[in-house]
């Protein structure tokens, strides 16, 4: 399965993105197909996570383009981007802290609420806030459809999560946190899920868990765009394999090809670490240098 | 004076430089406190008027020459600054963000009360001992502290630029600054930078202090706040943390008012102090002088609220308490009881409401007295000018401050942190000083008279059951339906903006578009609150809902938990009885309270009730 | 030193000691078996914390001042007379309540305060719905006493202090440009239209008026545009500190014209804080410590032994309003209404700041304040002197 279709689900050209004098992504190109898994792996600081950034909108490019479904999308919000079926988790697993498990899970499916729909300025807001204070018949039965089906989605995580539905998030551990981003994800209902090291932190049993949902999810026909760390979880699921570096692309292929490249090799080794931190200097460099004390 | 008409100008230019150097003293020292802490900090007004006390003392009691003053003003406000940073700061060290922004704002309060008990609220003078020559320029003159002033500016900058380059604490102060967590792995004693920075910082101040004083020939215990104050602005505009900014950024905002003044008069002074603060903030986040495209100097998670069990109160039990509020007055009479209780409901009404944007959105505003005047101002004038029956004003004026409130912050959406708050602080300064300057329809500084009260048909509402169960009854109703609103997806969706705007961003939350819808229900509410209080106060005007309303405001919100219903009702029922409990303290109760905020930010800093 | 040490002691005492004492509630005032001996209770509710601390603590200084001597005079009919001093802060959340309480206690006979129109005029509905006078001795806000017919003040009348000053500047002077500052509130802004008008009536010319706010220090800018009027004298309606400050920086800034200040500066206040700069400012003031009637001397005497100081505008307005209202209830009695209708009634009580006190029953206001003209001289406030006039006809021109 997950041969290529005719148009691209995501198409990169050319993108590129510069943080004062460094690039952290330089004219990248990639496609996505439907159904397809792409991993992208590197080296720490190869611009991975600016790649997802400037994918899911959070960050605009400084050149090159991105189309989705065959639509350009580049430089359009990330709420607009979401809106188009595009979901994403995050490095350092960004959930709502103060927020339970369910309503975490919730949050996820916002952009299918009803309510949420007109987008016409003053009206539509006014619109929205009369049906959360009102509540008729059907805003109250869409709620309690999408909590049974949040609550469906955290089931797949098992017992790890599911006695915790009603726990504020911050009370659970990081592994449980970068299961509650990928429920989270898949509430969107998302035509392409953007997965950015979801085994970080994660001991060999729960990374084997990680790989046999992320395995389940894709046998469900979902596109996903995978950064990894973890080359044996790249190897076992991945459809193509991306190799950045210095934030262009060195090395594409299947993932059997791309392991014995020597560019790859060379790469890794010139870096020594392969996946030894978290730490990826593409999003230091995104993060603001909080203070200047004098220049 | 030069004949053409550039005289003016350059008049206008040298003064605002003058000024702008004054305000330079103090940003200096705020941004190097930001610069390491991230921190607003509030008491440096009140640093700076310790130093000038402490001048005063040498100056005048102890006859000291004026080498010695500076150094005994520098060790003791070093010292202060030292001791605050010790006992008011470190232990909150890991408490949410906002907590130490509270605890500088309870500090300034304890240190500006206690100057006013131990020497009096009288102004004293602060006799220079500086030589008299003045050197004219234009049509105006410069003297010798003029002189002092723009040098101890740019010397202690030097000095600080020096230190942080080329001492090996400089560097530890430094690479605290980039990242502490990193700096303290390497072994960075990050307690000692802290430390360090805050003794500069406040010597800085407390000599800005003494030698303002000196200026004006003026101290006093309240001279601190509006100082603070304009250093905010000033190290804001030049960009926060960054000391050589500030200094411009200082001169700038000197010379933007002294323009002011010459285009539009001296009232519009501050409004375009604040104005330009707005543009500046909205179009240059990260000041004028910061380099381009740079992501707010904010963590990009969100910590700014503190992860929380908020206690719930049972249904039974909210109910239960609420009838027995209604039922009050059947049994207590007391006037003076019911009228300290209404004005707790009228205030609680201003708690809800900043609940919601502060609480529950994250945005912490620090202007919402503006709101209160906003729709204090529109019932009134509907009702006398318009000829609006006053039960038919009230609602009108909640629309009126949800509109024009979410309108004027809306430019400061795009901002986070404590950015929202200064932005929101400058809007509320800003409403007011419209509110003095637009005469035709406010009537400026005469203000509004003869408020017509609330009336049931033709009988006027105003006896002490009236007033405490009109506000009672308007707040029960609004806390219910903001409950329900928390209960709806919006609830959630509003939180979730809190917790991480990124993340929400990325599951298709648009934020402007739920800021402000936070922000008109937050500001009906606010406005019904105000249109209330005018029609039970008869008399309005500029003054009457004044800043420290504002931060009043928010230490109820922190008090009762943040974004907490219950909570925003008990912090505003505690903060407006307690200072009448305090009562027969006299003049200690403002202190008191100062003492009482302090320890409930170090030993509660999520709430009574909690975060929600 | 030795006075700040006790001061920082009591500080920390008192704060200690409060804090331990939480939740205590104040005791009540020890309720006497015999009436005629009870206190008679005056309620104040002014400013002892916040901004306007200052005026609050002056008012004190007026009361006690009073009080001593009203009760060595054998107080009211043998009983006692004090004063309830609530603090507000100025602020109208607090005056209300405390109208409520003052309004509820019976023992107040009347009340006195607030300092701001603000806090002052929120609470006026209490008052007057609860039938208690509401003496505002120092609110000349135009509507203070329009709140009802409970509502009274002695404060100065604009409409009878400003052609006061214009007589000075312009008759007296014969200033014709006048350029003028005055402090953006309600008072600043009322004088200032009744100087216009009452200058032009004389023939003189506002050429300039720049409103600025209350707590602006910094006024060289709005000293360009002053000069820019090319004025011959510069008039000032401002409180002593900020008046002060303005003069500095416009002698600072070359402008030599003479200053003409109402009579709101005068304060020793503002002698310590304008310095060598305020040498020469002209001002007007219904009470003069060199006044000679005996009421005034006595005053100035019993206030500079008590305090030290020389006695300033809001505690000698506090002091005479005491007493008046003193003479008020010594004559009507304490019941609450007939205090209203002595106030109306009251012929030709000793004042220190009037001479005599009348008030005019329909604007519940006192015609006719005196006004003496005073001139800052080797550092001291004096009688100012027309050559070939008798200082002693300068004073009540009016």
């Amino acid at each position: 399965m997950a041969t290529q279709s005719t148009t691209p689900l995501l198409e990169i050209a050319g993108l590129t993105r510069r943080f004062g004098g460094l690039t952290a992504v330089n004219g990248l190109s990639l496609t996505v197909g439907q159904g397809e898994l792409v991993s992208i792996i590197g080296p720490n600081g190869a611009g991975k996570t600016t790649l997802f950034n400037l994918i899911s909108g959070l960050d605009a490019p400084d050149a090159g383009f991105v189309t989705f479904e065959g639509r350009d999308v580049t430089g359009l919000s990330a709420e607009r981007l979401a809106a188009l079926g595009l979901a994403r988790s995050f490095q350092h697993g960004r959930v709502f802290g103060n927020l339970s498990v369910l309503d975490n899970v919730l949050v996820g499916a916002h952009t299918r609420l009803r309510a949420v729909k007109p987008q016409i300025p003053l009206v539509g807001p006014l619109v929205e806030l009369a049906l959360a204070l009102i509540r008729p018949p059907s805003v109250r039965a869409e709620e309690e459809r999408l909590r049974a089906e949040a609550t469906e989605i955290v089931r797949m995580f098992g017992e790890r999560l599911t006695p915790r539905l009603d726990k504020p998030a911050h009370s659970l551990s990081y592994a449980n946190r970068r299961r509650v981003e990928i429920a989270r994800a898949l509430a969107l209902h998302p035509r392409l899920l953007l997965l950015d090291e979801p085994t970080a932190g994660m001991n060999p049993t729960e990374t084997a868990e990680m790989l046999e949902i992320i395995r389940g999810l894709k046998a469900r026909g979902l596109t996903i765009l995978l950064i990894e760390h973890k080359l044996d979880l790249v190897m076992q699921l991945s459809d193509r394999v991306v190799v950045m570096d210095h934030g262009a692309r060195i090395a594409e292929g299947p993932p059997a090809a791309v392991a014995g490249d020597p560019a790859v090799i060379e790469a890794y080794l010139g870096h020594k670490a392969v996946g030894a931190a978290n730490q990826d200097t593409g999003q230091d460099a995104n993060a603001a240098v909080p203070v200047r004390i004098a220049h | 004076m030069l004949p053409t008409t550039l005289g003016p100008w350059l008049d206008y230019t040298i003064n605002g430089l003058v000024i702008g150097n004054i305000y330079a003293l103090l940003a200096v020292g705020l941004a190097l406190i930001f610069g390491v802490s991230h921190l607003i900090n509030f008491a440096h007004g009140s640093v700076y008027m310790v130093g000038a006390y402490i001048g005063w003392l040498c100056v005048t009691k102890l006859n000291l020459p004026l080498p010695v003053t500076f150094v005994t003003v520098a060790a003791g406000c070093g010292l202060l600054g030292a001791v605050i940073e010790r006992v008011g700061l470190r232990p909150l060290r890991n408490a949410p963000r906002i907590a130490p922004l509270l605890a500088t704002i309870g500090l300034s309060v304890v240190l500006d009360q206690s100057a006013q008990l131990l020497f009096s609220p009288d102004p004293r003078a602060l006799p220079t001992q500086l030589p008299t020559w003045r050197v004219a320029i234009g049509g105006g003159s410069i003297g010798a502290l003029d002189l002092l002033i723009a040098g101890v500016g740019i010397g202690s900058a030097a000095l600080l630029y020096g230190f942080l380059r080329f001492t090996k604490l400089g560097w530890a102060v430094r690479a605290t600054a980039l990242d502490r967590d990193a700096a303290q792995q390497c072994g960075v004693d990050v307690d000692k930078v802290n430390r360090t920075v805050f003794a500069i910082a406040s010597a800085l101040g407390g000599v800005s202090g003494l030698l303002v004083g000196m200026y004006y020939n003026t101290i006093d215990p309240n001279m601190g706040f509006q100082a603070g104050l304009k250093g905010i602005v000033a190290q804001l505009i030049g960009g926060v943390g960054n000391v050589p900014g500030a200094i411009a950024g200082s001169l700038l905002l000197g010379l933007i008012e002294s323009y002011g003044i010459a285009l539009f008069g001296t009232s519009y002074r501050n409004l375009f102090a604040f104005v330009a603060l707005i543009l500046i903030l909205v179009l240059r986040p990260n000041g004028l002088f910061a380099r381009a495209r740079r992501l707010p100097p904010e963590p990009l998670t969100g910590t700014f609220i503190a992860p929380s069990r908020p206690l719930v109160l049972p249904k039974g039990a909210v109910w239960a308490l609420a009838a027995a509020a209604l039922a009050l007055p059947l049994v207590v009479q007391q006037p003076y009881l019911l009228q300290t209780l209404g004005n707790a409901w009228l205030y609680a009404l201003l708690a809800l409401s900043l609940t919601l944007v502060a609480g529950t959105v994250g945005q912490v505003s620090l202007g919402h007295a503006g709101l209160l005047a906003i729709g204090a101002y529109a019932s009134s004038l509907l009702a006398l000018d318009a000829g609006v029956p006053v039960l038919l004003a009230v609602p009108l004026a909640g629309l009126v401050a949800a509109a024009l409130g979410t309108a004027l912050v809306y430019p400061a959406f795009r901002l986070r942190g404590h950015y929202v708050s200064i932005a929101t602080l400058a809007v509320g300064e800003i409403v007011t000083l419209v509110i003095l300057n637009w005469e035709s329809l406010t009537r400026g500084p005469i203000g509004v008279t003869g408020i017509p009260p609330l009336s049931v048909a033709g009988k006027p509402l105003v006896s002490g059951q009236w007033v405490y169960w009109v506000p009672l009854a308007v707040l029960l109703a609004f806390a219910a339906l903001q409950s329900r609103l928390l209960n709806s997806h919006l609830g959630r969706t509003l939180r979730a903006i809190r917790e991480d705007d990124v993340a929400a961003r990325s599951y298709g939350v648009d934020l402007n578009r739920y800021k402000g819808l936070a922000f008109a229900v937050a500001g009906f509410i606010a406005g019904v609150g105000g249109a209330l209080m005018a029609h039970f106060y008869s008399y309005i005007n500029h003054e009457t809902f004044p800043a420290p309303v504002s931060m009043l405001a928010l230490t109820m919100v922190i008090l009762g938990g943040l974004g907490n219903v219950a909570g925003a009702v008990l912090g505003a029922a505690v903060l407006v009885g307690l200072p009448e409990l305090f009562r027969a303290a006299a003049e200690y109760r403002m202190l008191i309270y100062g003492v009482v905020l302090l320890l409930l930010i170090r030993f509660r800093p999520q709430g009574l009730l909690g975060t929600v | 030193m030795l006075d700040l040490f006790l001061r920082s002691t009591a500080l920390v005492a008192g704060t200690l000691s409060l804090l331990t004492a939480l939740g205590v509630v104040q005791p009540a005032f020890s309720q006497p078996a015999d009436p005629a001996k009870d206190p008679v209770v005056l309620g104040v509710s002014g400013p002892l914390t916040g901004q306007y601390a200052q005026y609050g603590a002056q008012w004190q200084r007026g009361f006690d001042l009073a009080l001593e001597q009203v009760n060595a005079g054998g107080g009211i009919q043998g009983r006692p007379l004090r004063v309830q001093f609530e603090d507000s802060q100025s602020d109208p959340k607090q005056t209300v309540a405390i109208a409520r309480k003052f309004v509820a206690d019976g023992r107040i006979v009347a009340e006195l305060g607030d300092f701001t129109s603000a806090a002052s005029m929120a609470a006026s509905p209490i008052y007057q719905n609860g039938g208690l006078v509401q003496f505002g001795f120092t609110n000349s806000h135009p509507d203070f006493t329009r709140g009802g017919d409970f509502v009274w003040s002695n404060a100065l009348n604009q409409a009878e202090e400003m052609p006061v000053l214009a007589d000075y500047a312009v008759t007296a002077l014969g200033l014709k440009r006048v350029a003028l500052l005055f402090i953006n509130n309600d008072w600043g802004r009322t004088s200032k239209d009744l100087f216009a008008k009452a200058a032009k009536e004389r023939g003189a010319e506002v050429v300039g008026a720049e409103g600025y706010l209350a707590d602006e220090k910094d006024f060289r800018s709005a000293l360009v545009r002053v000069r820019d009027t090319k004025p011959d004298g510069i008039v000032l309606v401002s409180y002593y500190a900020d008046g002060a400050q303005i003069t500095r920086q416009l002698r600072e800034a070359g402008l030599t014209q003479p200053v003409v200040a109402a009579g709101s500066v005068y304060s020793p206040k503002f002698l310590e804080l304008g310095g060598a700069a305020v040498e020469g400012v002209h001002t007007t003031t219904p009470f003069f410590p060199g006044d000679p009637r005996p009421e005034v001397q006595t005053f100035v005497k019993a206030y500079s032994a008590k305090y030290g100081l020389e006695p300033d505008a809001y505690s000698s307005r506090a002091y005479d309003a005491l007493l008046l209202l003193a003479t008020v209830i010594r004559q009507s009695g304490t019941d609450r209404t007939a205090v209203r209708d002595g106030l109306a009634t009251v012929k030709d009580a000793p004042s220190v700041v009037y001479g005599t006190v009348r008030f005019d029953p329909q604007t519940r206001r006192v015609d006719k304040p005196l006004s003496t003209r005073l001139v800052v001289k080797n550092g001291g406030f004096a009688l100012w002197e027309q050559a070939g006039r008798d200082p002693a006809t300068a004073k009540a021109a009016n």
